[in-house]
């Protein structure tokens, strides 16, 4: 499904990726972990294709992507869900997700708001919304939510855009105990639905539970690619965490 | 009456030009600075197209609106490139080589002399000269403007606009192409100053490039300011609210030398005091990625 191999990438004269490989199939879920730093947001930024490495290749479905534009990798499958909230504040709710359904439906059977297809894409964002108990709020500005919430609002959205590949950049931070569980019921939801999950998490518990597999990074490469228990039980992580 | 259809014509003209105007800088957050400049060209278009070309009113029109259309494509080409202030410096620079070109270029724009005697638009045989007749041509094509750009903004398209406002990167993670839509919406808001413009041309049969100076992009950014960035109707308000605010001062009498610059410094205060309120709200605090 995903292809990762060896990518470099230079942040000025920074080198932030040195050589990260991995793949994954379809369906396949996948822990990142790493210290502060160690290029796990850049690493996501890549494969979205905001950034470009200077080496190594990116390919989806043995489609080479590795210079495809971020608007066309997503049309091909590729989900993201922001660190920082990917969420359009000053919209609504529903528009937060009318805005996904439009772009997948295409310029021209959207063109007319009175057209079925304008009519069929509100539908289908309140069924979303109802998925994560927002159709309460659907015309509430969508920056007045929570940040569970939010979070949620998102991950649907990437969902009713029709992502193949959900790339999760610490989907529970700045999201109250109680709505973490709330989100890692959305992420099996997504997971039952055969999408392949990348998850960026400092939590190795709440990694453990989506994940049979984890990738560690640090300093811009991966030292272990291994099972949840592997991984928890070698040195290194230690190490790169606390220092020896 | 005169006088009333007069303000109607110019209130109609600045519906066009800031609504216009509203679409880049308030629904998309994109800081143009240069689009008096293709309210300009449309307006020069428009006075050379039906001097010395003799075209008819609706060639004048279409020319107009492409060539400052075109004007945006160039503009977007290079100032879209340009990331967050120097955005804004970019649309500036264009906007200067418009008005030295205006001024310099003076075996086309005749420079600061300007272009008199541009006729009125004739339509069934019969040329616009009654203001009243040409006031009413001037409302069809307001309502149709206005028309067109309410159908944008409230399109998926404008919405887009509006979300890559907020954050571009979640915008293009949803599919978009945000150079090109960004472009496209550049294109349309600087056409309808093309438009905008060479009604003005034919309105005041003489134009120069005193009437596209700088005091004129301050006043956009005060009608677009003052009416909410990015709401359709606060512009449309505002639009007649600023228009029409220092016409009172026209019955003080006063020299016609102080006039002006009291109509300026009317429209600073006004800019300023609403950006004083809306602080907050109009430079919200930086998010980090
Ligand atoms: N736009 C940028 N300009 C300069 N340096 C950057 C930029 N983006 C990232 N970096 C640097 O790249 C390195 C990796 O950053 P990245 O955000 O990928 O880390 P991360 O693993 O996601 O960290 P965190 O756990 O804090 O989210 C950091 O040292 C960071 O300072
Ligand atoms: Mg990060």
């Amino acid at each position: 499904m995903l292809e990762v191999s060896d990518l470099h990438l230079k942040i000025g004269d920074a080198l932030i990726l040195n050589g990260v490989s991995f793949s994954a199939q379809a369906g396949d879920s996948i822990g990142i972990i790493g210290p502060n730093g160690s290029g796990k947001t850049t690493l996501f930024n890549c494969l979205s294709g905001f950034v470009l490495p200077f080496q190594g290749s990116v390919s989806l479905r043995g489609e080479n992507i590795t210079h495809t534009p971020p608007y066309l990798r997503a049309e091909l499958g590729v989900g993201r869900v922001f660190q920082s909230f990917g969420i359009f504040r000053e919209m609504t709710v529903l528009e937060n997700l009318v805005v996904a359904l439009e772009s997948r439906a295409g310029v021209l059977r959207t063109f007319f708001p009175w057209s079925t297809t304008s009519r069929m894409i509100r539908a289908q964002a309140k069924e979303f919304a109802a998925q994560v108990k927002l159709d309460g709020k659907l015309s509430q500005r969508a920056g007045m939510l929570s940040g569970g919430q939010m979070r949620l609002l998102e991950i649907v959205r990437a969902l009713a855009f029709g992502a193949e590949v959900f790339l999760l950049d610490e989907p529970t931070a700045g999201v109250s105990p109680k709505m973490k569980d709330e989100v890692a019921a959305l992420i099996s939801h997504v997971q039952t639905l055969g999408k392949t999950t990348l998850i960026i998490e400092h939590d190795i518990n709440f990694v453990q539970s989506f994940s049979k597999r984890v990738l560690v990074l640090d300093q811009g490469r991966v030292i272990l690619d291994d099972s949840p228990e592997n991984v928890r039980k070698n040195d290194l992580l230690r190490e790169i965490y606390f220092g020896k | 009456m005169e006088y009333i259809i007069h303000l109607a014509i110019l209130v109609g003209i600045y519906l066009i030009l800031a609504q216009s105007f509203n679409l880049t800088i308030g629904l998309g957050r994109m800081f143009n600075l240069a689009h008096v400049a293709s309210y300009a060209l449309g307006a020069y278009v428009t006075a050379l197209a039906s001097t010395e070309l003799e075209m008819g009113f609706g060639r004048c029109l279409i020319s107009s609106a492409l060539v400052s259309g075109l004007f945006a494509i160039l503009l977007g080409g290079i100032a879209l490139r340009l990331a967050g202030d120097y955005f804004a410096i970019g649309t500036l620079a264009f906007a200067s080589i418009v008005s030295a070109l205006l001024i310099n270029w003076k075996s086309v724009t005749k420079g600061v002399l300007g272009i008199p005697g541009i006729p009125r638009p004739e339509i069934g045989g019969v040329a616009l000269y009654d203001n009243l007749q040409f006031g009413y041509v001037v409302g069809v094509l307001v309502i149709v403007s206005l028309t067109v750009l309410y159908f944008v903004f409230s399109s998926p398209f404008g919405r887009v606009l509006r979300g890559q406002a907020e954050d571009q990167l979640a915008m293009m993670a949803l599919g978009r192409d945000v150079r090109l839509i960004n472009t496209l919406g550049f294109f349309i808001a600087s056409a309808f100053a093309g438009v905008a413009g060479a009604l003005f041309a034919y309105y005041i049969n003489y134009i120069d490039p005193s009437s596209f100076s700088f005091s004129e992009m301050v006043f956009l950014v005060t009608i677009v300011v003052v009416g909410s960035p990015g709401s359709f109707w606060g512009c449309v308000v505002a639009t007649f609210f600023l228009v029409l605010l220092p016409e009172p001062l026209r019955f003080v009498d006063l020299p016609s030398s102080i006039l002006g610059p009291m109509r300026q410094l009317l429209h600073s205060i006004v800019l300023l005091s609403v950006v004083w309120f809306n602080r907050a709200k109009l430079f919200p605090a930086q998010r980090e990625v």
